[in-house]
Protein backbone atom coordinates (compact mmCIF):
# COMPACT_ATOMS: atom_id res chain seq x y z
CA UNK A 1 0.00 0.00 0.00
CA UNK A 2 2.82 2.36 1.02
CA UNK A 3 4.69 1.52 -2.20
CA UNK A 4 1.59 2.22 -4.29
CA UNK A 5 1.14 5.62 -2.65
CA UNK A 6 4.77 6.42 -3.24
CA UNK A 7 4.43 5.59 -6.95
CA UNK A 8 1.33 7.81 -7.25
CA UNK A 9 3.07 10.73 -5.53
CA UNK A 10 6.18 10.25 -7.67
CA UNK A 11 4.25 10.13 -10.96
CA UNK A 12 2.21 13.20 -9.97
CA UNK A 13 5.42 15.05 -9.18
CA UNK A 14 6.98 14.14 -12.53
CA UNK A 15 3.87 15.19 -14.49
CA UNK A 16 3.63 18.48 -12.59
CA UNK A 17 7.31 19.13 -13.19
CA UNK A 18 7.03 18.42 -16.91
CA UNK A 19 4.01 20.69 -17.32
CA UNK A 20 5.71 23.46 -15.39
CA UNK A 21 8.83 23.07 -17.49
CA UNK A 22 6.98 23.07 -20.82
CA UNK A 23 5.10 26.23 -19.86
CA UNK A 24 8.38 27.90 -18.95
CA UNK A 25 10.49 26.65 -21.81
CA UNK A 26 9.16 28.91 -24.57
CA UNK A 27 10.12 32.17 -22.84
CA UNK A 28 13.41 33.99 -23.15
CA UNK A 29 14.91 35.10 -19.83
CA UNK A 30 17.53 37.67 -18.93
CA UNK A 31 18.58 37.50 -15.31
CA UNK A 32 20.92 39.76 -13.38
CA UNK A 33 22.21 38.28 -10.14
CA UNK A 34 23.91 41.31 -8.64
CA UNK A 35 27.44 42.39 -7.71
CA UNK A 36 28.29 43.24 -11.30
CA UNK A 37 28.08 39.57 -12.15
CA UNK A 38 27.29 38.47 -15.64
CA UNK A 39 23.82 38.34 -17.07
CA UNK A 40 22.34 34.90 -17.56
CA UNK A 41 20.57 34.47 -20.89
CA UNK A 42 18.20 31.55 -21.30
CA UNK A 43 17.20 29.22 -22.79
CA UNK A 44 19.95 29.35 -25.43
CA UNK A 45 19.90 27.05 -28.42
CA UNK A 46 22.07 24.81 -30.54
CA UNK A 47 23.07 27.94 -32.48
CA UNK A 48 23.90 30.26 -29.58
CA UNK A 49 24.19 29.74 -25.84
CA UNK A 50 22.67 33.18 -25.25
CA UNK A 51 19.75 32.83 -27.67
CA UNK A 52 16.54 34.47 -26.37
CA UNK A 53 14.39 33.43 -29.36
CA UNK A 54 13.29 29.81 -28.89
CA UNK A 55 10.03 30.55 -30.72
CA UNK A 56 11.71 31.83 -33.85
CA UNK A 57 13.06 28.55 -35.18
CA UNK A 58 11.99 26.97 -38.44
CA UNK A 59 9.83 29.94 -39.37
CA UNK A 60 7.89 29.84 -42.62
CA UNK A 61 6.70 32.52 -45.04
CA UNK A 62 3.49 34.11 -43.74
CA UNK A 63 4.28 33.35 -40.09
CA UNK A 64 3.67 35.93 -37.38
CA UNK A 65 5.26 34.71 -34.17
CA UNK A 66 5.69 36.20 -30.72
CA UNK A 67 8.38 35.71 -28.14
CA UNK A 68 8.07 36.78 -24.54
CA UNK A 69 11.30 37.80 -22.85
CA UNK A 70 11.46 38.41 -19.11
CA UNK A 71 14.21 40.65 -17.79
CA UNK A 72 14.65 40.08 -14.06
CA UNK A 73 16.70 41.63 -11.29
CA UNK A 74 17.82 38.94 -8.88
CA UNK A 75 20.23 41.17 -6.96
CA UNK A 76 19.72 41.40 -3.21
CA UNK A 77 17.39 43.82 -1.47
CA UNK A 78 20.02 46.46 -0.79
CA UNK A 79 20.27 47.60 -4.37
CA UNK A 80 17.98 48.67 -7.16
CA UNK A 81 19.07 48.48 -10.76
CA UNK A 82 18.39 50.42 -13.88
CA UNK A 83 18.24 48.07 -16.82
CA UNK A 84 18.93 49.21 -20.36
CA UNK A 85 18.98 47.45 -23.68
CA UNK A 86 20.14 48.18 -27.19
CA UNK A 87 20.55 46.35 -30.47
CA UNK A 88 23.84 45.83 -32.23
CA UNK A 89 21.99 44.63 -35.33
CA UNK A 90 22.59 41.58 -37.47
CA UNK A 91 25.85 39.77 -37.95
CA UNK A 92 27.40 40.62 -41.28
CA UNK A 93 26.49 37.35 -43.00
CA UNK A 94 22.90 37.51 -41.70
CA UNK A 95 22.00 40.95 -43.00
CA UNK A 96 20.47 39.82 -46.30
CA UNK A 97 18.27 37.22 -44.67
CA UNK A 98 17.19 39.26 -41.64
CA UNK A 99 16.43 42.29 -43.79
CA UNK A 100 13.51 40.22 -45.15
CA UNK A 101 11.90 39.94 -41.73
CA UNK A 102 9.97 42.46 -39.66
CA UNK A 103 10.64 42.71 -35.92
CA UNK A 104 8.78 44.57 -33.21
CA UNK A 105 9.78 44.92 -29.59
CA UNK A 106 7.49 46.34 -26.93
CA UNK A 107 6.93 46.08 -23.24
CA UNK A 108 4.13 43.68 -22.32
CA UNK A 109 0.55 44.88 -22.08
CA UNK A 110 0.73 45.27 -18.30
CA UNK A 111 3.38 47.90 -18.78
CA UNK A 112 2.53 49.36 -22.18
CA UNK A 113 4.71 51.79 -24.05
CA UNK A 114 5.25 52.57 -27.70
CA UNK A 115 7.24 50.09 -29.75
CA UNK A 116 10.86 50.35 -28.79
CA UNK A 117 11.71 48.74 -32.08
CA UNK A 118 9.66 48.36 -35.27
CA UNK A 119 11.84 47.72 -38.29
CA UNK A 120 13.54 45.08 -40.40
CA UNK A 121 15.23 42.52 -38.15
CA UNK A 122 18.74 43.37 -39.34
CA UNK A 123 18.48 47.00 -38.26
CA UNK A 124 19.14 48.65 -34.93
CA UNK A 125 16.47 51.37 -35.43
CA UNK A 126 14.88 52.45 -32.15
CA UNK A 127 17.35 50.40 -30.16
CA UNK A 128 20.48 51.94 -31.62
CA UNK A 129 21.08 53.79 -28.37
CA UNK A 130 20.54 52.46 -24.88
CA UNK A 131 16.86 52.38 -23.94
CA UNK A 132 16.01 52.22 -20.24
CA UNK A 133 13.60 49.38 -19.51
CA UNK A 134 13.02 50.63 -15.98
CA UNK A 135 14.29 50.64 -12.44
CA UNK A 136 13.91 47.27 -10.86
CA UNK A 137 14.12 46.36 -7.20
CA UNK A 138 15.17 42.94 -6.06
CA UNK A 139 12.93 40.34 -7.66
CA UNK A 140 11.43 42.91 -10.00
CA UNK A 141 11.02 42.11 -13.66
CA UNK A 142 9.96 43.65 -16.92
CA UNK A 143 8.50 41.68 -19.80
CA UNK A 144 9.18 42.31 -23.46
CA UNK A 145 7.00 41.08 -26.31
CA UNK A 146 8.90 40.47 -29.50
CA UNK A 147 6.94 39.90 -32.70
CA UNK A 148 8.47 38.47 -35.84
CA UNK A 149 6.75 38.88 -39.20
CA UNK A 150 7.85 36.66 -42.05
CA UNK A 151 6.51 37.97 -45.37
CA UNK A 152 4.62 35.39 -47.37
CA UNK A 153 6.53 36.51 -50.48
CA UNK A 154 9.90 35.57 -49.02
CA UNK A 155 11.93 33.79 -51.66
CA UNK A 156 12.80 30.10 -51.79
CA UNK A 157 16.48 30.91 -51.47
CA UNK A 158 15.96 31.67 -47.79
CA UNK A 159 14.99 28.09 -46.92
CA UNK A 160 17.03 26.61 -44.04
CA UNK A 161 18.58 30.02 -43.36
CA UNK A 162 20.13 31.02 -40.03
CA UNK A 163 20.25 34.66 -38.94
CA UNK A 164 22.11 36.08 -35.94
CA UNK A 165 21.37 39.38 -34.24
CA UNK A 166 22.90 40.77 -31.08
CA UNK A 167 21.19 42.56 -28.24
CA UNK A 168 23.01 44.06 -25.31
CA UNK A 169 21.70 44.56 -21.80
CA UNK A 170 23.29 46.88 -19.27
CA UNK A 171 22.58 47.45 -15.59
CA UNK A 172 23.53 50.18 -13.21
CA UNK A 173 23.24 49.29 -9.55
CA UNK A 174 22.13 51.91 -7.03
CA UNK A 175 21.67 51.57 -3.31
CA UNK A 176 18.09 51.50 -2.13
CA UNK A 177 17.29 54.82 -0.47
CA UNK A 178 14.87 55.70 2.27
CA UNK A 179 12.38 57.41 0.01
CA UNK A 180 12.22 54.45 -2.38
CA UNK A 181 9.10 52.36 -2.50
CA UNK A 182 9.42 49.27 -0.41
CA UNK A 183 10.61 46.42 -2.58
CA UNK A 184 8.14 43.58 -2.90
CA UNK A 185 8.75 40.55 -0.76
CA UNK A 186 10.47 38.22 -3.16
CA UNK A 187 11.74 35.52 -0.91
CA UNK A 188 11.48 33.84 2.45
CA UNK A 189 13.48 35.76 4.99
CA UNK A 190 12.78 33.36 7.84
CA UNK A 191 15.58 31.43 9.47
CA UNK A 192 16.16 28.48 7.18
CA UNK A 193 18.31 26.74 9.84
CA UNK A 194 15.35 26.72 12.23
CA UNK A 195 13.10 25.11 9.67
CA UNK A 196 15.71 22.49 8.82
CA UNK A 197 16.00 21.69 12.54
CA UNK A 198 12.21 21.37 12.80
CA UNK A 199 12.23 19.09 9.77
CA UNK A 200 14.97 16.86 11.21
CA UNK A 201 13.24 16.68 14.61
CA UNK A 202 9.92 15.82 12.94
CA UNK A 203 11.55 13.13 10.87
CA UNK A 204 13.29 11.69 13.89
CA UNK A 205 10.01 11.71 15.85
CA UNK A 206 8.22 9.88 13.04
CA UNK A 207 10.97 7.25 12.86
CA UNK A 208 10.96 6.78 16.65
CA UNK A 209 7.18 6.44 16.67
CA UNK A 210 7.27 3.90 13.87
CA UNK A 211 9.97 1.84 15.61
CA UNK A 212 8.11 2.08 18.93
CA UNK A 213 4.90 1.01 17.24
CA UNK A 214 6.57 -1.97 15.60
CA UNK A 215 8.18 -3.10 18.87
CA UNK A 216 4.91 -2.68 20.69
CA UNK A 217 3.17 -4.80 18.08
CA UNK A 218 5.80 -7.54 18.39
CA UNK A 219 5.45 -7.53 22.18
CA UNK A 220 1.68 -7.90 21.93
CA UNK A 221 2.08 -10.86 19.56
CA UNK A 222 4.49 -12.56 22.02
CA UNK A 223 1.98 -12.49 24.95
CA UNK A 224 0.19 -15.87 25.00
CA UNK A 225 -3.54 -15.70 24.71
CA UNK A 226 -5.60 -16.64 27.78
CA UNK A 227 -7.52 -19.76 27.26
CA UNK B 1 48.07 79.52 8.09
CA UNK B 2 46.66 82.59 6.47
CA UNK B 3 42.96 83.40 6.29
CA UNK B 4 42.84 82.64 2.56
CA UNK B 5 44.45 79.25 3.00
CA UNK B 6 42.04 78.50 5.84
CA UNK B 7 39.08 79.39 3.61
CA UNK B 8 40.43 77.19 0.81
CA UNK B 9 40.83 74.36 3.29
CA UNK B 10 37.24 74.77 4.52
CA UNK B 11 35.90 74.84 0.95
CA UNK B 12 37.99 71.77 0.05
CA UNK B 13 36.68 69.87 3.09
CA UNK B 14 33.09 70.82 2.25
CA UNK B 15 33.64 69.78 -1.38
CA UNK B 16 35.12 66.50 -0.24
CA UNK B 17 32.17 65.90 2.12
CA UNK B 18 29.64 66.73 -0.59
CA UNK B 19 31.43 64.38 -2.97
CA UNK B 20 31.54 61.66 -0.33
CA UNK B 21 27.85 62.07 0.52
CA UNK B 22 26.82 62.12 -3.09
CA UNK B 23 28.48 58.72 -3.56
CA UNK B 24 25.25 57.20 -2.38
CA UNK B 25 23.47 58.46 -5.48
CA UNK B 26 26.06 57.13 -7.90
CA UNK B 27 25.88 53.67 -9.35
CA UNK B 28 27.68 50.98 -7.39
CA UNK B 29 28.25 48.72 -10.33
CA UNK B 30 27.45 48.48 -13.96
CA UNK B 31 27.80 45.55 -16.27
CA UNK B 32 26.96 44.70 -19.85
CA UNK B 33 25.94 41.37 -21.36
CA UNK B 34 25.40 40.42 -24.98
CA UNK B 35 22.74 37.99 -26.17
CA UNK B 36 23.17 36.53 -29.65
CA UNK B 37 19.66 35.75 -30.82
CA UNK B 38 18.95 33.40 -33.68
CA UNK B 39 16.16 33.18 -36.23
CA UNK B 40 16.03 30.15 -38.51
CA UNK B 41 13.75 29.32 -41.40
CA UNK B 42 12.16 25.99 -42.11
CA UNK B 43 12.20 24.15 -45.39
CA UNK B 44 10.18 21.83 -47.56
CA UNK B 45 11.92 18.59 -48.46
CA UNK B 46 10.72 15.26 -49.75
CA UNK B 47 12.01 11.97 -51.07
CA UNK B 48 10.68 10.23 -54.17
CA UNK B 49 10.43 6.48 -53.70
CA UNK B 50 10.34 4.13 -56.67
CA UNK B 51 9.59 0.59 -55.61
CA UNK B 52 8.59 -2.67 -57.23
CA UNK B 53 5.81 -5.08 -56.30
CA UNK B 54 8.42 -7.15 -54.48
CA UNK B 55 9.14 -4.24 -52.14
CA UNK B 56 12.59 -3.64 -53.60
CA UNK B 57 13.84 -0.37 -55.06
CA UNK B 58 13.26 0.07 -58.75
CA UNK B 59 16.68 -0.43 -60.41
CA UNK B 60 18.35 2.87 -61.24
CA UNK B 61 19.83 1.44 -64.41
CA UNK B 62 16.31 0.59 -65.64
CA UNK B 63 14.86 -2.68 -66.92
CA UNK B 64 14.76 -4.44 -70.25
CA UNK B 65 11.34 -4.31 -71.79
CA UNK B 66 9.47 -5.74 -74.76
CA UNK B 67 6.25 -4.36 -76.23
CA UNK B 68 3.27 -5.23 -74.08
CA UNK B 69 5.29 -5.58 -70.87
CA UNK B 70 3.76 -4.33 -67.66
CA UNK B 71 6.51 -3.15 -65.36
CA UNK B 72 6.02 -2.86 -61.64
CA UNK B 73 7.02 0.63 -60.51
CA UNK B 74 5.34 2.24 -57.51
CA UNK B 75 6.09 5.92 -57.20
CA UNK B 76 5.29 7.65 -53.92
CA UNK B 77 6.59 10.72 -52.12
CA UNK B 78 7.67 10.88 -48.50
CA UNK B 79 7.89 14.07 -46.43
CA UNK B 80 11.41 14.79 -45.20
CA UNK B 81 10.78 18.01 -43.29
CA UNK B 82 8.91 19.41 -40.31
CA UNK B 83 6.30 21.36 -42.24
CA UNK B 84 3.22 20.21 -44.17
CA UNK B 85 3.05 20.83 -47.90
CA UNK B 86 1.01 20.54 -51.09
CA UNK B 87 2.47 18.37 -53.81
CA UNK B 88 2.31 17.91 -57.56
CA UNK B 89 4.01 15.49 -59.94
CA UNK B 90 4.59 15.35 -63.62
CA UNK B 91 5.72 12.50 -65.83
CA UNK B 92 8.24 13.37 -68.51
CA UNK B 93 8.90 10.88 -71.29
CA UNK B 94 12.00 10.60 -73.41
CA UNK B 95 13.91 8.42 -75.85
CA UNK B 96 17.52 8.34 -77.04
CA UNK B 97 16.52 8.81 -80.66
CA UNK B 98 15.76 11.87 -82.74
CA UNK B 99 13.64 9.97 -85.23
CA UNK B 100 11.36 8.29 -82.74
CA UNK B 101 8.92 9.71 -80.21
CA UNK B 102 8.31 8.52 -76.70
CA UNK B 103 4.77 9.84 -76.78
CA UNK B 104 2.09 7.24 -76.07
CA UNK B 105 4.72 4.57 -75.44
CA UNK B 106 3.77 4.32 -71.77
CA UNK B 107 0.44 3.75 -70.13
CA UNK B 108 0.29 4.44 -66.41
CA UNK B 109 -2.38 3.37 -63.96
CA UNK B 110 -2.63 6.73 -62.17
CA UNK B 111 -4.41 6.74 -58.81
CA UNK B 112 -6.96 9.35 -59.83
CA UNK B 113 -8.57 9.35 -56.41
CA UNK B 114 -5.53 11.00 -54.87
CA UNK B 115 -3.87 12.60 -57.91
CA UNK B 116 -5.86 14.96 -60.12
CA UNK B 117 -4.63 16.06 -63.53
CA UNK B 118 -4.82 19.80 -64.04
CA UNK B 119 -4.72 21.69 -67.33
CA UNK B 120 -1.08 22.59 -66.74
CA UNK B 121 -0.11 18.93 -67.14
CA UNK B 122 0.70 18.35 -63.45
CA UNK B 123 -1.00 15.78 -61.25
CA UNK B 124 -1.92 17.48 -57.97
CA UNK B 125 -2.10 15.50 -54.75
CA UNK B 126 -5.55 16.12 -53.31
CA UNK B 127 -4.43 16.34 -49.69
CA UNK B 128 -1.68 17.77 -47.55
CA UNK B 129 1.49 15.81 -46.95
CA UNK B 130 2.19 16.11 -43.24
CA UNK B 131 5.59 15.62 -41.60
CA UNK B 132 6.54 11.94 -41.61
CA UNK B 133 3.82 10.94 -44.06
CA UNK B 134 4.17 9.16 -47.40
CA UNK B 135 1.62 9.67 -50.16
CA UNK B 136 -0.26 6.87 -51.82
CA UNK B 137 1.52 5.74 -55.01
CA UNK B 138 0.97 8.02 -57.99
CA UNK B 139 0.95 4.89 -60.12
CA UNK B 140 2.04 1.32 -59.53
CA UNK B 141 2.45 -0.17 -63.00
CA UNK B 142 3.80 1.03 -66.33
CA UNK B 143 2.57 -0.66 -69.47
CA UNK B 144 4.72 -0.57 -72.59
CA UNK B 145 2.11 0.02 -75.27
CA UNK B 146 2.58 -2.74 -77.83
CA UNK B 147 0.73 -0.99 -80.64
CA UNK B 148 3.13 1.94 -80.41
CA UNK B 149 6.47 0.37 -79.54
CA UNK B 150 7.23 -1.60 -82.69
CA UNK B 151 10.41 -3.04 -84.15
CA UNK B 152 11.82 0.42 -84.87
CA UNK B 153 12.30 0.83 -81.09
CA UNK B 154 14.60 -2.15 -80.92
CA UNK B 155 17.73 -1.33 -78.89
CA UNK B 156 16.49 2.10 -77.89
CA UNK B 157 16.22 3.47 -74.36
CA UNK B 158 12.90 4.89 -73.21
CA UNK B 159 12.90 7.18 -70.21
CA UNK B 160 10.12 7.88 -67.78
CA UNK B 161 11.06 10.68 -65.36
CA UNK B 162 8.83 11.64 -62.46
CA UNK B 163 9.21 15.29 -61.44
CA UNK B 164 7.73 16.49 -58.16
CA UNK B 165 7.26 19.94 -56.69
CA UNK B 166 5.96 21.02 -53.30
CA UNK B 167 4.81 24.22 -51.71
CA UNK B 168 4.08 24.92 -48.05
CA UNK B 169 0.48 24.53 -46.93
CA UNK B 170 0.89 26.71 -43.83
CA UNK B 171 -0.28 30.30 -44.41
CA UNK B 172 -1.33 29.20 -47.90
CA UNK B 173 -5.09 28.92 -48.31
CA UNK B 174 -6.62 27.16 -51.32
CA UNK B 175 -9.96 27.54 -53.09
CA UNK B 176 -12.61 24.80 -53.10
CA UNK B 177 -10.09 22.22 -51.94
CA UNK B 178 -8.13 22.48 -55.18
CA UNK B 179 -4.47 22.34 -54.30
CA UNK B 180 -3.47 23.81 -57.66
CA UNK B 181 -4.89 27.13 -56.42
CA UNK B 182 -2.21 27.35 -53.72
CA UNK B 183 0.28 30.18 -54.04
CA UNK B 184 3.96 29.69 -54.59
CA UNK B 185 4.14 26.79 -57.04
CA UNK B 186 7.57 27.03 -58.65
CA UNK B 187 7.67 28.41 -62.16
CA UNK B 188 7.79 25.88 -64.97
CA UNK B 189 11.32 25.17 -66.10
CA UNK B 190 11.99 26.06 -69.73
Amino acid sequence: MLRKNFVIVFVTFIITFLFAFSAYAADGRVTYSGNAGEFVFEPGSEYSLTDLFPNFKGVMPGDTLTQKITVKNNADNKVKVKIYMRSLGAHENSVEFLSQLGLKVEKSSDNKMAYMFDAAANETAGLTNWVCLGTLYSGGEVNLDVTLNVPVEMDNEFQSEIGYLDWQFMIEEFPVEEGDPKPPATGDNSNIGLWIAVMVISLATIIILLVWRKKNKENVEKIPKNK
Amino acid sequence: MGKTKFKILIVAIIAALVTFMSQSTLAYYSTIGTATNVVTTGNIRFIIHEMTDQGTEFPREGVYIVPGDIVSKKVSIESDCEHPFYLRVKMVYGIDSKELSSEDCFKLNIDERHWVLHTDGWFYYTGIVNPGETTPAVFSHVEIVGSKVDNSYLGKTLNLTVKAQAVQSENNPISDGNTYTASGWPAEEA
